[in-house]
């Protein structure tokens, strides 16, 4: 391939020189003319020298060094708020959540990393959230969830150490309790029939949630698996039983 | 047009071409996958005679992780966040872009605040990725200081994001209809902070690297692409004004705020090395102009016209749009069948365009400038696979 047969559109002619058109703000443009090799070697002498008083430059200067001492500062070290760190679950003044059960988030999840599951058996209304199973190991941190629930029960929040030795500590269950939502929770008079409706949580159990879903999943394709080949058993008998007529049939013809 | 196609067996078993009276042969070397030189997981096989190049060969796919398939199973909200992963070192404007699409296809309606503050972080963005390159194009030249100068002053742009997005690197900010969040109440303060610190600085790279004569012996003249070949192999951005050719979508195909602010495109003559490192230099001074027009106008308004839904339904068709990243145009092809998820997603990704130029400029040069000449593309190889 040659670029002759390439037609090149019609543009805008080339400056004749580099353009430093920063206005104000750029410099000169730097343009050190050949002037033989001895000149060459100084001039590259020079700028070594140029570079080295500014690298000697920060050398004496320390208040200009941006290092954190990660592990000592741990104190006083504070992420900004907005910082993606673990999702957590806004529970107000009583310990009460918002989440309805809606699976927004669920859906909205890129890459399957929240699992919510109901209360069996409801206390009081008709869909109580059971576990809110979020996986860190699987999250992105794309914020999706976040912006999409419509009663804001998520927020990231900057508790960013979150290395464990066991992955299986990575699928948090973010709510306290399973239970009702607040404003249901709100509606009950007796506090021992609120305490009643609520059942705590452990951060940790996310694992278990997970491995009885996956149990759940492998029974349920077990049996559709022993549902479809029963189906084509079925199937098979009906055809062999058409393509072979009965013996008593042959007899009667 | 015939299209030559040829494998790289075939290419490795070629004919020797070796020039030189005594009884040498040419042969070939791998450069990377993993070379601290190629920026990333990308093989170059390499055809060498002496130490002459003949040959370079970039070999891809280290690092596919198939997200234009991946964009075909979740919906456009989902594809938002992926494209981050592509050109790291852009996210904000790879989202700009599905974004850019989405819109126009759906017919979403943004405010003049939206789009002032997408035009501010990609610029913002731009300068952080210039200055990562920087550093890094002062490293493969052998020297360790602007590394550190580069991400220092990086780092800065980084705490800025962190404070409004929440994210210094993979930032899922651009959303369809909007932005994630509303800027930061001290966003104004700090990027004026910002830049107070970083025009002294700027000088400052010029003294360490531009006006260093080793510096500009080593790149000019050195990797040259002319204006017809780089346009021939597709390149944009940096790569394709440095060549000559005025081309940048801000001015020529104006989005967000950039027809209402005043800046130019610095181009370069001759194509070579130092072309392009003075471009990318220029283009940080003309983001921090924008920056400096835009960040005491921004409108007041919303930050999402309307509630974010989860599922967006785009109509049928093929939809396309284009932008200027970092390093050059980033196009998002959609194809869509009117449900929620695309048919067909597929990026115009610059870098897979920039990288093939490599062969036009280092064929017939030395291998010691092969480094100079890869780096001054500014490639990022998870763009490349994707």
């Amino acid at each position: 391939m040659s670029d002759e047969s390439i037609a090149v559109p019609e543009l805008s002619p080339p400056p004749e020189k580099h353009v430093g058109t920063g206005g104000a703000l750029a410099g000169p443009v730097p343009w050190i003319d050949k002037s033989g090799a001895v000149g060459g070697v100084f001039k590259g002498i020079r700028s070594l020298f140029t570079g080295m008083k500014i690298t000697v430059g920060y050398l004496m200067r320390p208040s200009t060094v941006v290092t954190q001492q990660y592990p000592e500062n741990r104190e006083t070290l504070k992420l900004p708020d907005r910082f993606r760190a673990q999702l957590a679950f806004n529970h107000d003044a009583n310990g009460y959540h918002k989440c309805t059960m809606c699976r927004i988030c669920e859906e909205a999840c890129p890459n399957v990393s929240i699992i919510i599951t109901g209360r069996e058996k409801p206390a009081v209304s008709k869909k109580e959230l059971d576990s809110f199973v979020w996986r860190l190991d699987s999250c992105t941190f794309c914020n999706t969830c976040v912006i999409v629930c419509p009663f804001g029960v998520l927020r990231f929040d900057g508790t960013f150490e979150s290395s464990v030795y066991d992955r299986r500590l990575l699928a948090y269950t973010l709510n306290e309790y399973a239970g009702p939502v607040a404003s249901v929770l709100e509606k009950i008079e007796d506090p021992d029939a609120r305490k009643a409706a609520m059942e705590p949580r452990d951060p940790y159990g996310g694992h278990a949630v997970i491995e009885a879903l996956i149990v759940k999943q492998k029974a349920k394709k077990v049996a559709e698996k022993a549902a479809r080949e029963a189906a084509r058993v079925a199937r098979v008998a009906a055809k062999l039983a058409a393509a072979v007529p009965p013996p008593e049939a042959e007899n009667a013809g | 047009m015939s299209v030559h196609v040829s494998t790289l067996q075939a290419r490795i078993s070629g004919e020797s071409t070796a020039s030189s009276p005594l009884s040498t042969e040419e042969y070939f070397v791998n450069m990377g996958p993993q070379h601290p030189s190629t920026h990333g997981v990308l093989r170059l096989v390499l055809r060498l005679d002496g130490e002459t190049v003949r040959e370079v060969v970039p070999v891809l796919g280290y690092i596919h992780r198939g997200i234009e398939k991946m964009g075909e199973h979740g919906n456009y909200r989902q594809f938002v966040h992926l494209v981050d992963r592509m050109d790291y070192l852009s996210a904000l404007a790879n989202n700009w872009a599905v974004t850019m699409v989405v819109e126009k296809a759906a017919k979403m309606e943004t405010n003049e605040r939206i789009e002032a503050i997408r035009t501010l972080v990609c610029e913002l963005q731009r300068i952080q990725s210039h200055l990562l390159w920087w550093g890094v194009f002062g490293m493969d030249l052998g020297g360790f200081t602007p590394f550190f100068y580069g991400l220092r002053d990086r780092e800065q742009i980084c705490d800025i994001f962190e404070k409004t997005i929440g994210a210094r690197l993979t930032m899922n900010y651009i959303q369809p209809g909007g932005v994630m969040f509303d800027i930061h109440p001290e966003f104004v303060k700090d990027v004026k902070a910002f830049l107070s610190y970083l025009k002294p600085k700027l000088v400052e790279y010029d003294a360490l690297l531009t006006e260093n004569v080793i510096i500009q012996e080593r790149l000019r003249g050195i990797g040259r692409l002319s204006a017809a070949r780089a346009i021939a192999l597709g390149a944009t951005g940096p790569v394709l004004r440095a060549s000559g050719v005025a081309h940048d979508l801000r001015k020529s195909e104006p989005y967000g705020l950039y027809a209402q602010v005043d800046f130019d495109v610095p181009v370069g003559t001759d194509g070579d090395c130092w072309d392009r490192y003075w471009v990318r230099m220029e283009e940080i001074r003309q983001s921090i102009r924008i920056i400096e027009q835009l960040i005491d106008n921004i409108p007041e308004g919303k930050t999402f016209l309307v509630k974010p839904a989860a599922k967006i339904k785009v109509p049928a068709g093929i939809h396309y749009s284009h932008l200027e990243t970092a390093r050059g145009v980033l196009g998002v092809l959609l194809v869509s069948n009117g449900k929620e998820s695309p048919y067909r997603i597929h990026c115009r990704t610059p870098n897979f365009n920039n990288l093939w130029c490599i062969g036009e400029m280092a064929t017939g040069g030395r291998i010691g400038d092969l480094v100079a000449m890869l780096s001054s593309i500014d490639i990022v190889v998870p763009d490349i696979d994707r």
